[in-house]
């Protein structure tokens, strides 16, 4: 299983995730795909998505809404892309369309045949078993106007994700209450960082914290 | 009758009010050149204020581009630019039936200058000369000029004047509110002005010529005054209303009035010196902006309803009073619209009803010149005819282009060495573009249509990312092209396989391809390197959810239902947002993104969006 959690940032920030996520394809002409979280100015991000990519020699690009009614033909060609990067946003609507469009099952025979998913902010906390971090901290969350009650995601790692990570007291004191709840180690990254998983071995790329029955300790990182 | 018994007033307290903050709003005083330049084109009335209004949406982006506000005005309806906006806005006709019934106003309510009612043909009216015909319940408010660029605003909603269908008709006065009579007591509502508002600002913002609503005045029981404006409101009817009734002097005047205009406005910038030659300019650029807009309006399927009259358009092109206007989804080109008495035009005929105004103006050029009027037969094959069928194909054939994605590199490499290629590709596009269903015509709310069931804006966008992703070679097979082009219209029956839809698939995509490798070969660049552009430009042009004629007027049912009521900053706010959305340009700027910036859009635009992305596909 191929997988690239990206927390933020800038397109500078994420140039070595970005090459890191294009060598896990192995493929010399890879093709690419972007799911963003909504279909409100999806074709801004998939205008920036091509450019940051395209930087590498890649040419192949699809962009497809999970939002909107899309076509079985669509569908299918972005399955058989090599990588599918989930932008961010409003991660509870991201899932409320991932879920009901059956993404899920998709997701998962992609990643059985090799393919290399990839998500950013809140397209990779639905790549963990459910979404309650982008519900904190207090001053920075997400909001649910759909009052969401079942916040499962797809558990293909077995720890949670916190995106745009700030090394600092406020934060910390939220991870902290919260992983004294959670049974699951909670990863915190800052921009530019991310987590990187091929098969069982798993990397860390940037300042990275790990959040864990009440305790903070540094991660090291590869990058 | 209407301007027999004017009388000058004098300077009054509310007349003379001074306008400190707001000074450039003085200029709209019911003084226009026009009223100079032919007076017998226009009825003057005086006017008085109408109380009781309110300021229900006021355009800030339009206000300061005609200097109404300075630039770093907020976005705010201060107390002061309110009674501004009240003061020159809220206002109503002194019209005939008031003073035959000797009606009394306060003096210092009473505007020192008066104010025109255009006249122009109409075909509603029972006199096809107009005679009696032209402005029914609107009044030019006067001219405005900023950064040398001056500008028409006018008002609907100010009042039942002589001119309107109903007064014509039944031989009598009406007193303005009457309500015994719709469209002819003079008033107008505040929907009408929020349809015109978002349709109006969709189609700017997409770079099409229209009257644009500066303000809106509501006032109870749903009734409003609609202000517009645009550089020129003059339109083809008012010229041939002359023409009609054989009127040289006055036509001459009202054609000379124009030319100078567009002079003055830079909008036409290299006129012959010499004055006789003035007319065939007039007549070429009346030529080119007939075909292009008839070409546009048929390649984004609007629906304008132009027919011999010259009324429902401006001169210039430009798109006026959205009453009937509407933008398909879909190429529903057997829509028309019921107006009681008559059908209106369909989409595809809009091109004979231009090509017929220009015939009409190849008359009014040659009356002009010789003095003496020949009959609009003898200019049926006039070689302005033959420059607008060829300029009409000119531009179907760039829109095409723009449609699939081609930028405009790729667009002029095509056009100047490939015209036969883009047209195979056109003539095999308009075969799915006009299929329609087999369940035949249908009745619809405001009148007929026979739906069409291929939405051709999902096939331009999600065909290149096929290729893309398949390589250059990988051609769609039938099933799947279907799969992509249906509309909600289409029912199984009329997705049904059939010899000859198959081989125009093959065709389409043939020819397609063939345009991506000249373009590519042209400008020296791989296929794949063009299909990439074409692939990104294209997601934003043929974009999933595109306003149509239903959409809009649903979400002005919502803004007109939503509890508290919305104020006009709110409004304005949510049409900025609206606008911005609708905007089609994949050349606009875009904002940085890291794939997650905030997508929080207020709860009404959100509500807003779903309704547009419900009737995408309808009328």
């Amino acid at each position: 299983m191929k997988l690239v959690l990206y927390s933020g940032g800038s397109e500078d920030e994420n140039r070595f995730l970005n090459l890191r996520a294009l060598e896990l394809t192995h493929v010399k002409s890879p093709k690419l795909a972007l799911i963003p979280s909504s279909s409100f100015d999806a074709e801004d991000d998939f205008k920036f998505f091509v450019q940051e990519f395209s930087e590498f020699g890649v040419q192949r690009f699809m962009l497809f809404c999970v939002d909107t009614p899309y076509t079985k033909t669509l569908l299918q060609e972005v399955l058989k892309s090599d990588l599918i990067f989930l932008g961010g946003g409003n991660t509870f609507y991201f899932l409320k369309h991932l879920k009901k469009a059956g993404m899920f099952g998709h997701f998962e025979k992609f990643l059985k045949r090799g393919g290399v998913l990839c998500g950013l902010s809140a397209g990779a906390i639905v790549l963990t078993p459910h979404v309650h971090t982008a519900s904190f901290p207090h001053f920075d969350r997400d909001e649910n106007p759909w009052d969401m009650k079942n916040l499962s995601a797809m558990r293909l790692v077995n720890f949670e994700f916190f995106p745009h990570y700030k090394n600092s007291k406020r934060y910390d004191a939220e991870l902290l209450h919260h992983s004294k709840k959670s049974k699951l180690p909670l990863y915190g990254c800052g921009d530019g960082g991310g987590i990187i998983i091929e098969d069982q071995q798993i990397s860390f790329v940037g300042k990275c914290y790990q959040f864990y029955l009440g305790q903070k300790l540094n991660v090291p990182h590869c990058k | 009758m209407g301007n027999t018994k004017l009388k000058e007033s004098r300077p009054s307290k509310e007349t003379s009010k001074e306008t400190i903050g707001y000074p450039k709003f003085k200029e709209i005083d019911g003084s226009h050149p026009l009223k100079v330049s032919v007076p017998e084109a226009v009825v003057e009335y005086q006017v008085r204020t109408r109380h009781g209004g309110q300021v229900a949406f006021f355009n800030f982006e339009l206000a300061r581009e005609l200097g109404l506000i300075p630039d770093n005005h907020p976005h705010e309806l201060t107390k002061e630019l309110k009674e501004e906006i009240l003061h020159t806005f809220s206002i109503v006709i002194i019209n005939e039936y008031d003073q035959m019934n000797n009606f009394n106003f306060p003096k210092d309510e009473i505007r020192q200058k008066t104010y025109m009612a255009t006249r122009y043909l109409q075909l509603q009216h029972p006199c096809k000369k107009g005679t009696t015909s032209g402005d029914g319940r609107s009044i030019w408010n006067g001219q405005i000029t900023n950064k040398g660029k001056s500008y028409d605003v006018s008002s609907c909603g100010t009042g039942a004047t002589k001119l309107s269908p109903a007064c014509n008709i039944n031989k009598k006065f009406y007193q303005t509110g009457d309500p015994t009579v719709s469209y002819g007591c003079g008033y107008s509502e505040k929907d009408e002005g929020l349809s015109s508002l978002f349709f109006s600002e969709v189609l700017a913002k997409n770079g099409l010529e229209t009257e644009r609503v500066l303000a809106i005045i509501e006032f109870p029981k749903g009734l409003a005054i609609n202000v517009r404006v645009h550089e020129n409101l003059l339109r083809p009817s008012h010229m041939f209303n002359h023409l009609k009734q054989n009127n040289l002097p006055t036509l001459k005047r009202v054609v000379d009035y124009y030319i100078e205009r567009q002079v003055k406005n830079k909008v036409w910038k290299n006129i012959p010196s010499d004055p006789k030659s003035h007319y065939d300019y007039f007549l070429m650029k009346v030529v080119e902006t007939f075909a292009q807009m008839s070409a546009n309006f048929e390649d984004q399927y609007i629906f304008c309803w132009l027919d011999w009259d010259g009324d429902n358009i401006l001169m210039d092109g430009g798109i006026i009073d959205y009453g009937s206007v509407r933008q398909f989804g879909l190429y529903h080109h057997e829509y028309r619209y019921d107006d009681v008495q008559r059908w209106s035009t369909s989409i595809k005929e809009q091109k004979q009803k231009a090509r017929y105004i220009v015939q009409t103006f190849a008359q009014i050029v040659d009356y002009i010149k010789n003095e003496k009027k020949k009959s609009i037969d003898d200019f049926k094959n006039h070689h302005s005819l033959q420059t607008f069928d060829k300029r009409f194909f000119d531009y179907k054939n760039q829109n095409i282009l723009m449609k699939m994605g081609f930028n405009l590199k790729y667009s002029e490499a095509l056009l100047s060495h490939h015209r036969k290629d883009i047209e195979d590709f056109r003539s095999d596009f308009t075969y799915f573009e006009m299929a329609k269903s087999g369940k035949g015509p249908q009745k619809v709310p405001d009148g007929i249509n026979w739906n069409a069931i291929f939405c051709m804006r999902d096939i331009l966008r999600e065909l290149p990312q096929v290729y893309l992703s398949r390589g250059i070679n990988g051609i769609v097979n039938e099933a799947e092209f279907i799969d992509i082009i249906k509309s909600s219209y289409a029912t199984k029956a009329d997705l049904k396989s059939s010899l000859r839809r198959n081989l125009k698939i093959r065709s389409f995509q043939k020819s397609y391809l063939k345009l991506i490798n000249l373009a590519a070969k042209k400008c020296k660049e791989t296929p794949e390197k063009v299909l990439l552009d074409v692939s990104m430009r294209s997601s934003v042009i043929n974009k999933y959810d595109r306003v149509t004629g239903d959409s809009i007027s649903t979400i002005v049912e919502k803004v007109m239902a939503k509890k508290p009521k919305l104020s006009a900053e709110e409004i304005s706010l949510i049409l900025k947002e609206f606008t911005e959305y609708q905007n089609l340009n994949p050349d606009k700027e875009r904002r940085p993104s890291n794939f997650e910036a905030e997508k929080e859009q207020s709860h009404i635009l959100k509500g807003m969006l779903q309704i547009v992305r419900e009737f995408r596909d309808g009328i």
